[in-house]
């Protein structure tokens, strides 16, 4: 069962950043609270402090942008599924959203949360790293912006500094002639293979190499070499077992109750393949 | 032929209310959040227990360090086995071996086992202070796979037996138990050498069904506190009588100064059979001298019970036309630490695995193992899909080698009704070969366009010792309320047996109502398990309200001043002298004011039920299923149930049994299994250790019943509940081995499993 600990509501990014600075260690920072709760029932965590930012009325909306769709961090996935800008302009983003985990996860867990947590089986973190985003963080020295990419350092692990708030994510808008899908494999309560590909086409083939993202099944989301996938037809046959080879040998999965690290290895080769044949349906 | 879906319609018109689907009397109460369980109870001065369980696998305990926890706020006690010995109580409980200690007593023998008990004015209190009670273990070999628990020098568990409590219902008696084999059961007729000798085809082979935990979404919880000295607990309990006796014994009391009640139970399918923590609770009571409540997580109740895995060894021997020759059973099934339900699951795995054929000659043993993991007891239909996994698939197996249809193999081994298919046992009360034809026409079998076909058939001899009671009392305005011991877990109990006694009373269903799971109140029943409330308490009710009939003859005969013989029973009282009179017009011109009459009945070893089982419970329910060949995914895509239950008193009722009972099966067949990794569980809790979802429900069911009056319950009623989903495991995965080529021998039959097992076909065919 859950510990004693004490929630702040913060109102603002600058209050939320001085509870952090001030109870350091022994605090966490508490929007959805779906992965944070649980990992604290379990016993698994415990903090003696919440930072509830919850209240920060700017870190509610989702924001589009000519080129960036910025989505604050108490944005829930189920706000993003149904989003009509989100839903217009990133519909992989939208769908994905959809398929994270279970209705009450999300109707309260946030994609923001999500990537802070930085728990290596989510769905959201492959696409977003495809789509190029970044995260927006402020803390005592001010704002900063930095690829998803090299904010999760590791497997619950980031760069968020210890005076800092996640306060947005940022996704480019992607081109006109952009597609996005997204693919996963699950058997348990959350994803252990998905993979991203966002590639510009053009016709039938690629219009320079697509970007292949793997998540889930390794400590962090993996890009996928496609240097020699560009120009390729959609519908080439060694397209995709090229493309099958080149994401096994990017990852190297952790093995689990969802599979061993064969097996997992192998789910990267299909699931690459679904993921284009995805992308070539549209 | 069997009646479909509303049954036969002229059966069905002999009765007003049995037969029909009448809704469920708690259904609005547990829709709307209004039905109180036993977690929604407290009493003023409440206190709240928090357990410490064992870090280690199998250790001694060397001391317990509790001062900390003591000097924490609100602490009222820190209790370990210790003190309740010092205490004079007895703190081991069970109702075949006492040997389950309520808190361990000088050693663990698993990770997780209970070892101290936090006592605080709050949970919270009692939890931080239960993360400061420090216990200094000595390690021991620990063994936690039952095959190795077998093997010479294996670490033994419990180096001296508990006493045997010796009831004839559950002690299969102690037989050979050496080192760690907590119970044998051997089944054993004909010649089996020779015949495997002279068979056509022999089958061989080894399966594995999965340790499995019996998700209920109310996990165990008690409360317990003395009333001027008697003991009263109320708990998360299947059998309130059985835990009664438990807690008579650990306390040195009579049982009539022990009261046990279980309200609502959210779930239990065997789970919540016998005594869980009852003990350590009533306990906590006595030695504070407070009322004490104690609920358990989930997590928690993980490690507190799961059912028994079985590892099969088993061949078979066919002639050239198919039929048996010969069935040989080798099984050993992990049961944990300590003996609790065990040696009952291995004599009904003995009993079960083989299957309803014709079978010239027969050996089964099985073992139940000690092992350092959490004790194993009941899950539904326990001992049936342990040992139904190697039967019915070799039969699958068979049938390939011999060319035959498999439909049509099983047709040429099955008992057919009224025969014998264990020596000395009631005759087989079902028609399997119909039921089995039904089936597979719904299945359409044998499968088309990717789409593959399993399915199976066993017969379970109900573990129903058949001793029920039950009370009525018809009350002075045309009302009655029945008194039983039967428990509702949320199968329905409550509903069919009050359509029971609004039938045999000629009443409206809104004027029965029921009074249930106290044993200080409703007089004595066995259990709720096995199947049995529905056929057996179901005719311990018929009997009570017969008896409050002849009672209310008795006082019109003296009211009218006749014999009782010139009274005759009418739809809802009685006709004597050529007029009608309601129950409530005898009754008060008996008193003259007020009153009721009270009707008792019981069923025992004897009259309808002399036979044991009482009857038999059958499944007959298969899978069309399709696999993805590149990520080993099993999905099925229609599942279909034969409900041979003699006749369903309310047919919705017993749907809802079944497709429960199949959709376990599909958890256990597809997903579901406990995995130790090391001496510690891994997945102790639902985020990793995967219960089916309604998204895994197939698209399509079939939930038919087969209503032949055969049964020995009212109206020909036999037990559901647990059949259906007894073959559903060796159904997928003769499904899975239809379409892959090869047949999977262990389940779950995960996604990775399923790929392996493709890809060594492949690596097969390639060389």
């Amino acid at each position: 069962m859950l510990r004693r600990f004490e929630v702040h509501r913060a109102t603002s990014v600058e209050e939320a950043v001085d509870l952090r600075v001030r109870y350091g260690d022994d605090a966490a920072v508490y929007a959805g609270g779906t992965e944070l709760l649980l990992a604290m029932k379990l016993g698994i965590a415990r903090w003696a402090h919440l930072i509830d930012v919850k209240p920060i009325r700017e870190l509610s909306r989702v924001a589009v942008a000519r080129d960036t769709v910025r989505i604050g961090a108490t944005v829930t996935h189920w706000d993003l599924e149904r989003h009509p800008d989100v839903t217009r302009v990133l519909p992989a983003l939208a769908r994905l959203e959809a398929s994270v985990a279970n209705v009450r996860v999300r109707a309260a867990g946030t994609l923001a949360g999500n990537i802070a947590f930085a728990e290596p089986h989510a769905d959201p973190p492959a696409l977003l790293v495809a789509l190029g985003a970044r995260v927006v963080a402020r803390g005592r020295r001010g704002e900063r912006t930095l690829p998803l990419e090299e904010f999760v350092t590791g497997m619950y692990q980031t760069a968020l500094g210890g005076d800092e708030i996640l306060t947005a994510v940022e996704v480019p808008v992607p081109a006109p002639d952009a597609r996005a899908a997204y693919v996963k494999f699950q058997v348990l309560e959350r994803p252990s293979v998905g993979v991203a590909i966002v590639a510009k086409v053009n016709g039938a083939s690629f219009a320079g190499p697509p970007a292949v993202v793997v998540g889930a099944v390794d400590e962090l989301p993996r890009r996928v070499d496609t240097a020699a996938l560009a120009g390729a037809s959609l519908a080439d046959a060694r397209v995709a077992d090229a493309l099958a080879a080149s994401a096994r040998a990017a990852v190297s999965p952790v093995a689990d109750l969802a599979g061993s690290e064969e097996y997992k290895r192998h789910l990267v080769g299909v699931f690459a393949r679904r993921a284009l044949t995805a992308l070539a349906a549209g | 032929m069997p009646a479909r879906e509303d049954g036969d319609p002229v059966e069905r018109t002999r009765f007003r209310v049995a037969g029909t689907e009448a809704r469920r009397a708690d259904g609005v109460a547990k829709v709307t959040g209004a039905a109180r369980f036993t977690v929604d109870l407290s009493v003023p001065g409440m206190a709240h227990a928090v357990m410490v369980r064992s870090t280690r696998a199998h250790a001694r305990i060397l001391g317990i360090e509790r001062e900390a926890a003591e000097r924490m706020p609100g602490v009222l006690a820190v209790l370990a086995g210790a003190d309740l010995v010092a205490a004079g109580l007895h703190p081991y409980y069970g109702h075949v071996v006492l040997d389950h200690p309520a808190l361990a007593v000088g050693s663990v023998r698993y990770h997780g086992e209970p070892v101290a008990l936090v006592v605080a004015e709050t949970k919270l209190q009692a939890a931080e202070a239960a993360d400061l009670v420090e216990v200094r273990y000595e390690d021991l070999p620990a063994v936690i796979d039952a095959d190795e628990a077998l093997r010479p020098g294996a670490p033994i568990l419990h180096h001296e037996r508990g006493q045997r409590v010796g009831d004839e219902g559950m002690d299969q008696g102690e037989g050979a138990l050496e080192g760690n084999v907590c119970a044998i059961a051997r089944v054993q007729w004909g010649d089996v050498d020779a015949a495997f000798a002279k068979a056509h085809l022999v089958v061989e082979g080894e399966y594995r069904y999965p340790m499995l935990y019996g998700y209920a979404m109310e996990p165990y919880n008690a409360l317990a506190f003395f009333d001027q000295g008697d003991l009263v607990v109320y708990s998360t309990a299947q059998h309130v009588y059985m835990v009664r006796r438990d807690l008579a014994r650990m306390f040195d009391l009579p049982l009539a100064r022990v009261r046990v009640s279980a309200p609502y139970v959210g779930g239990g399918y065997g789970t919540k059979s016998y005594t869980k923590i009852e003990g350590a609770c009533a306990m906590a009571a006595h030695l504070t001298g407070r009322a004490v409540k104690l609920d358990l997580s989930v997590e928690e109740a993980m490690l507190t019970t799961r059912s028994d895995s079985s590892h099969i060894r088993c061949r078979s021997a066919f002639d050239r036309d198919g039929l048996l020759l010969a069935r040989e059973f080798d099984i050993v099934l992990n049961s944990g630490a300590y003996t609790d339900n065990s040696p009952l699951v291995n004599s009904k795995t003995a009993n079960r695995c083989f299957g309803p054929y014709r079978i010239p000659s027969l050996r089964v043993v099985s073992r139940s193992v000690f092992t350092n993991t959490v004790p194993a007891s009941s899950l539904r239909g326990f001992g049936a899909p342990q040992g139904n996994i190697g039967g019915e698939l070799q039969m699958d197996e068979a049938a390939e080698k011999l060319g035959i249809d498999p439909v049509e193999l099983r047709l040429r081994n099955l008992a057919g009704p009224g025969e014998a298919i264990l020596p000395g046992k009631r005759p087989l009360d079902a028609d399997l070969r119909e039921d089995l034809r039904c089936l597979v026409a719904s299945l359409e079998w044998p499968g088309t366009g990717g789409v593959s076909v399993g399915f199976g058939v066993s017969a379970s001899d109900a573990g129903a010792y058949p001793t029920s009671t039950a009370a009525v009392r018809i009350h002075a305005d045309d009302s009655a309320t029945l008194f039983t011991g039967s428990t509702e877990l949320g199968q329905g109990s409550r509903t069919v047996l009050c359509q029971i006694v609004a039938e045999e009373l000629g009443l409206s269903l809104e004027r029965v109502a029921i009074v249930g799971g106290d044993t200080g109140v409703v007089p004595y029943e066995r259990t709720t398990g096995a199947s049995r409330t529905t056929t057996v308490t179901g005719r311990a009710v018929q009997e009570a309200c017969r008896d409050a009939r002849r009672r209310v003859r008795e006082l019109a005969a003296q009211n009218e001043k006749v014999d009782v013989a010139a009274v005759e029973d009418a739809p809802a009282g009685v006709r004597v002298k050529d007029r009608e009179r309601s129950y409530g017009e005898v009754i008060e011109g008996w008193f003259g004011a007020g009153g009721e009459v009270l009707g008792h009945g019981s069923v025992r070893r004897g009259e309808g039920f002399a036979q044991m089982p009482p009857f038999w419970e059958i499944g007959c329910s298969g899978v069309r299923l399709s696999v993805d060949r590149e990520t080993g995914v099993a999905r099925v895509e229609k599942l279909v149930t034969v409900g041979d239950v003699g006749f369903a008193i309310n047919p919705a009722l017993v749907h809802g049994q079944d497709l429960g009972a199949a959709t376990m099966g599909m958890g256990a067949a597809l997903r579901e299994e406990l995995v130790y990794e090391g001496e510690q569980l891994v997945n102790p809790n639902v985020v990793d250790y995967r219960v089916p979802r309604f998204s895994d429900q197939p698209p399509e069911i079939d939930l038919m019943l087969a209503e032949r009056h055969d049964g020995a319950g009212p109206f020909g009623a036999k037990g559901a509940g647990e059949g259906a989903g007894n073959t559903i495991g060796s159904s997928v995965a003769a499904a899975i081995g239809r379409a892959i080529g090869v047949f999977p021998h262990e389940l779950p039959a995960t996604p990775e499993r399923v790929w392996r097992l493709l890809r060594e076909r492949d690596e097969r065919a390639r060389r």
